[in-house]
């Protein structure tokens, strides 16, 4: 009503409200300020537990820090090309399909490379990097994509719209979305229809002592490529190893921060 | 014009009355609630009150908040609900009949927990236990935070005290 009395008013001006400046912003500010905590005020005091999130950082920066840092080292030079022992591990742990195509979600593949000058050909496993500072975390606008305090990236299915960001800013090309309706779940990786998932780093076995399913499988083959621990532990084996010999990240240079290392490429 | 209208009307009356008869089948039958094998984590009456905030705190606690040792998982609720068919096979806790579809049928609730979680229970008992072998840490963050919201609903529902509840 004000607006059409103002007529011709410019845009600046519709906010302004005469002598106070800028004042109907700050108040604006102070309001919904208000209106949260009237919202954290009322609800039972168990439900704190959603405003916490609600109010909590939604950047990963800094989540590197804890004393606990879950990660892979990979050894490039120890994978062999034709094996996919750590891929089948996975499948069948986490009750993947296995089959290739868009409506088949993968956690984990294969990739080999090769140098087209010199020949020099390498193959390895790619998986979620669970990232220090990670894209799918920063991109989701739901909150579902996250990151635990031990560093492992996990998408809250819960929360996840299935809107496939994270897909999208994935540099790894680590998330799959799942189109279709599934049965047989396993009871340690819950997943269904309509939400994004990756690699969770087997957080339940992790959680128990173990290692990761394709952890597991590689050192059974004999190969010894894959290493997992805890990168803040300086006792830890794959924290020694990463003190002793050269390793790097794939794409290094977007400075993400993977928590997969390899060595060899 | 009128005798037209009253025979339309009579119709519907008439059609309306054969239709209710021919559907009608009495009250909706009471649910058959499985025996479970073994006790519930929480008081029953706690739990048929409050169970969906419980499921609702804990996962939240679980999947974010790294309480991996807590009581109130779902699969803990399978492992214990799921009934067996006489050759020892797991039938889903939300067929039909089963635990949770008897009673949310009856109260026309749709519960979409098991288009993701399983539905039977897994290895021997499908009970997911915690690195010491055990249950899990009883202390842990989440069982706090469920017992706080259960007592809280508990004693809403029950219209007493938050204190008086045990």
């Amino acid at each position: 009503m004000s607006d059409k009395q103002k007529g011709d008013t410019k845009d600046e001006d519709l906010w302004a409200d005469g002598e106070s400046g800028h004042a109907p912003d700050a108040m604006r500010r102070r309001i919904l300020a208000m209106a949260g905590s009237a919202i954290a005020l009322t609800l039972v005091p168990g439900v704190t537990l959603f405003a916490r999130d609600l109010q909590g950082k939604r950047t990963t920066k800094g989540a590197d820090k804890g004393p606990v840092r879950y990660g892979l080292l990979i050894d490039a030079r120890h994978c062999q090309t034709d094996c996919d022992a750590c891929v089948h591990a996975c499948q069948t742990y986490n009750g993947l399909s296995g089959k290739d195509g868009p409506d088949h979600a993968q956690w984990i593949r294969k990739v080999t490379i090769t140098d087209p000058k010199t020949r020099f050909t390498r193959s390895f496993p790619v998986m979620c990097q669970h990232c220090a500072d990670a894209a799918c975390v920063a991109v989701c606008p739901t909150g579902a994509s996250f990151k635990r305090p031990d560093g492992i990236v996990l998408v809250d299915k819960h929360r996840c719209i299935g809107c496939r960001y994270c897909l999208m800013a994935c540099p790894y090309k680590a998330r799959s979305f799942v189109g279709h309706t599934l049965t047989d779940q396993k009871p340690w990786a819950p997943r269904g229809k309509g939400t994004a998932e990756g690699c969770t780093m087997c957080v339940e076995r992790v959680m128990k002592g173990r290692v990761p399913a394709c952890v597991e499988a590689c050192q059974k083959t004999g190969h010894k490529a894959m290493v997992f621990g805890n990168l803040h532990d300086p006792k830890s084996a794959i924290a020694q190893k990463l003190a002793d010999v050269a390793t790097t990240t794939i794409r290094a240079d977007l400075g993400m921060g993977p928590s997969v290392h390899y060595r060899g490429i | 014009m009128r005798a037209r209208a009253g025979i339309i009307a009579a119709l519907v009356v008439l059609l309306s009355g054969v239709g209710i008869w021919l559907t009608h089948r009495g009250p909706v039958p009471l649910p058959v609630i499985a025996r479970a094998s073994g006790h519930c984590v929480i008081q029953t009456s706690v739990m048929r009150r409050t169970h969906m905030m419980l499921l609702r705190a804990v996962r939240e606690e679980i999947v974010r908040h790294d309480a991996s040792d807590a009581r109130f998982r779902l699969t803990r609720c399978v492992a214990c609900h799921a009934q067996r068919t006489a050759g020892g096979r797991a039938i889903p806790v939300n067929a039909p009949g089963q635990f949770c579809a008897s009673c949310h049928a009856y109260v026309g609730v749709h519960i979409d927990c098991f288009s993701c979680h399983a539905a039977v229970p897994s290895g021997s008992a499908g009970l997911l236990r915690g690195p010491d072998g055990g249950a899990g840490n009883v202390k842990g963050r989440a069982v706090r935070a469920a017992f706080r919201i259960a007592r809280v609903l508990h004693g809403r529902f029950a219209a007493t005290r938050v204190g008086d509840v045990p």
